[in-house]
């Protein structure tokens, strides 16, 4: 995770800062490389900041200070042209979900990839897929505000898996999940990531992060706490 | 290119859907200012042919006091060629004049026999050349005429053509100001349209902003939905306007005004182009909107 990577990094960070007015320092001189492929755990308590860096990435919020790449291109110099054409590259599970209350389970799902001209054969095969995989059966027609917290929140991944995104974000994506459908979540993320997927997981759950081999960066009040990611693969012990 | 068409309409038909009692209203409204304007248009556009032809085929006739004896004829004419140009010009004696009144009469002219030609004026019919066709000319070239030695007065049915003239100016005034209405309607209450689209939209473009839409994804839709209102609302107004024409001219056949106006309907061309320009001015109204209320 350093900036010698810089070359091969799919994602970087240099000393980016972000202050939400008047004063709250949400991230403070954080810097990161992450390579294509990875799997990123984003930890620490709530308030740390793990939110507003996902949000960093996909252009959702802007850094008050520092640089950011994506997929190749600076955010602070993007044209809005290619700035879409990166978010098209992003699939983000938010954590408040964000689906469109007057739209159905269905129409929430495929509209990544109504945005990239998805023929609506491979649309329907994509979305009936994703509803199996993720214990959604036939809640294709109703309006999310009728699906408990747990369903919307596998809707919101499967939206955000739906384009094979060569990157996926997903805050807090078992925040209200039991066990056997965060497993099928952590699953449907393996998958993609054997695929090619890079994914980065917010998560305060530790049952997450250390049932699954990958590094973790903690955060603590808008910095990265170090301990833990100097050899990625052996953060996931104790 | 299919599909993104098919993407675009299934986001344009959800629009359609949020919106519809107001987009049905804009409707109606388009295609009432469409209906207004070209109506009166097309009365105007009638007036003004039925003008060219009366103008085309006028002819002042100079009432005198006597004969003109034949030697004194070329003298007329040459002073009237000289204020301008003229197709034909006819003298008529005291005699000339009662031959034709009997001829007119027909079977009952027999009562004319008791009467001398006296007392019908001897007079010269002057048919002027057609380029002679704005009223202000011919009413020049009759007070020329007034002059001429031995003319008593001048006629050329001038109440009836100075009517029609007014008239014909009154519609054209009436045009101008309906189609100042259509531009305003069409624009504004498509424009505001779209803003409620836009408003009502606003998570959801918001949402397909985060996950990468283009500008003209999110753009399309709105512009597509001006672009029918204009398609829509300016056919079903030329629509209207069409059975109406039918309606008035099989309602008002027969002797009258209809019968000596060649009444017809707007020529393709000027139909095809209120067409475009309504669609235009829609397609306008949607930018706008565009513009000042998407903030993507
Ligand atoms: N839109 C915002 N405006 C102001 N402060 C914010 C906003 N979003 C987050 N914050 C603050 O920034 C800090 C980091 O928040 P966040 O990134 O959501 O943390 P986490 O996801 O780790 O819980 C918190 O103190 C939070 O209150
Ligand atoms: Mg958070």
């Amino acid at each position: 995770m350093n900036v010698q990577q810089s070359k091969t990094a799919i994602i970087e960070f240099i000393k980016v800062n972000k202050i939400y007015p008047p004063d709250v320092i949400a991230l403070r001189d954080v810097s990161l490389a992450i390579k294509p492929g990875e799997i990123v755990f984003l930890t620490g308590m709530s308030g740390a900041g793990k939110t507003t860096l996902l949000k960093l990435i996909c252009a959702m919020e802007q850094p008050t200070k520092g640089l950011i790449e994506v997929a190749g291109h600076d955010l602070g110099r993007i044209s809005l042209k290619n700035m879409q054409l990166v978010r098209q590259k992003i699939g983000m599970a938010y954590q408040d979900f964000k689906l469109l209350p007057k739209l159905t389970v269905y129409q929430n799902i495929a509209m990544p990839m109504e945005i990239t001209f998805t023929p609506p054969k491979t649309i329907r095969d994509r979305i009936n897929y994703l509803l199996d995989t993720l214990n959604l059966h036939g809640k294709a027609d109703i309006k999310p505000d009728k699906l408990s917290r747990g369903e919307q929140q596998r809707v919101a991944i499967a939206r955000a898996a739906a384009n094979y995104p060569p990157i996926l974000l997903a805050d807090e994506p078992t925040g209200n999940l039991d066990r056997e459908n965060s497993d099928l979540v952590i699953k449907l993320f393996a998958q993609l990531n054997r695929a090619g997927t890079t994914l980065i997981i917010a998560t305060h759950d530790p049952v997450l992060y250390k049932s699954y081999p990958a590094q973790t960066l903690e955060l603590s009040q808008g910095q990265f706490v170090f301990k833990d990611q100097a050899t990625p693969k052996t953060a996931t012990g104790e | 290119m299919n599909l993104h068409l098919s993407s675009i309409i299934v986001q344009t038909a959800r629009n359609l859907k949020h919106t519809w009692g107001t987009q049905l209203m804009t409707l109606i409204t388009v295609s009432l200012s469409v209906l207004m304007f070209s109506f009166f248009f097309l009365i105007f556009l009638n007036l003004k042919q039925a003008g060219g032809q009366i103008s085309k085929n006028i002819r002042l006739i100079i009432y005198l006091n006597n004969d003109i004896p034949a030697a004194a004829q070329p003298q007329y004419i040459q002073k009237i060629k000289s204020f301008n140009k003229v197709d034909k010009i006819i003298f008529k004696t005291r005699n000339d004049a009662l031959r034709q009144l009997r001829q007119q009469l027909g079977k009952d002219g027999d009562v004319l026999d008791d009467l001398t030609a006296g007392f019908l004026p001897p007079s010269i019919e002057v048919y002027p050349a057609r380029d002679l066709v704005s009223l202000a000319k011919i009413k020049r070239f009759s007070d020329f005429l007034a002059t001429l030695p031995g003319a008593q007065k001048v006629q050329y049915g001038h109440k009836w053509i100075e009517r029609l003239s007014y008239f014909t100016q009154l519609i054209r005034l009436i045009v101008l100001l309906s189609g100042g209405l259509l531009v305003l309607t069409a624009t504004f209450m498509v424009s505001s349209t779209i803003r409620l689209t836009v408003v009502s939209r606003n998570d959801e473009l918001e949402i397909l902003h985060i996950l990468g839409a283009s500008k003209s994804y999110l753009q399309m839709p709105l512009i597509i939905e001006g672009l029918l209102q204009g398609v829509i609302g300016s056919g079903i107004g030329l629509l209207c306007l069409y059975f109406l024409f039918n309606y008035i001219r099989s309602r008002f056949t027969g002797p009258g005004l209809m019968s000596i106006i060649h009444f017809s309907f707007l020529p393709p061309p000027t139909t095809a182009a209120i067409l475009i320009i309504s669609i235009l001015l829609c397609t306008t109204g949607s930018i706008i909107s565009i513009r000042k209320f998407l903030r993507f």
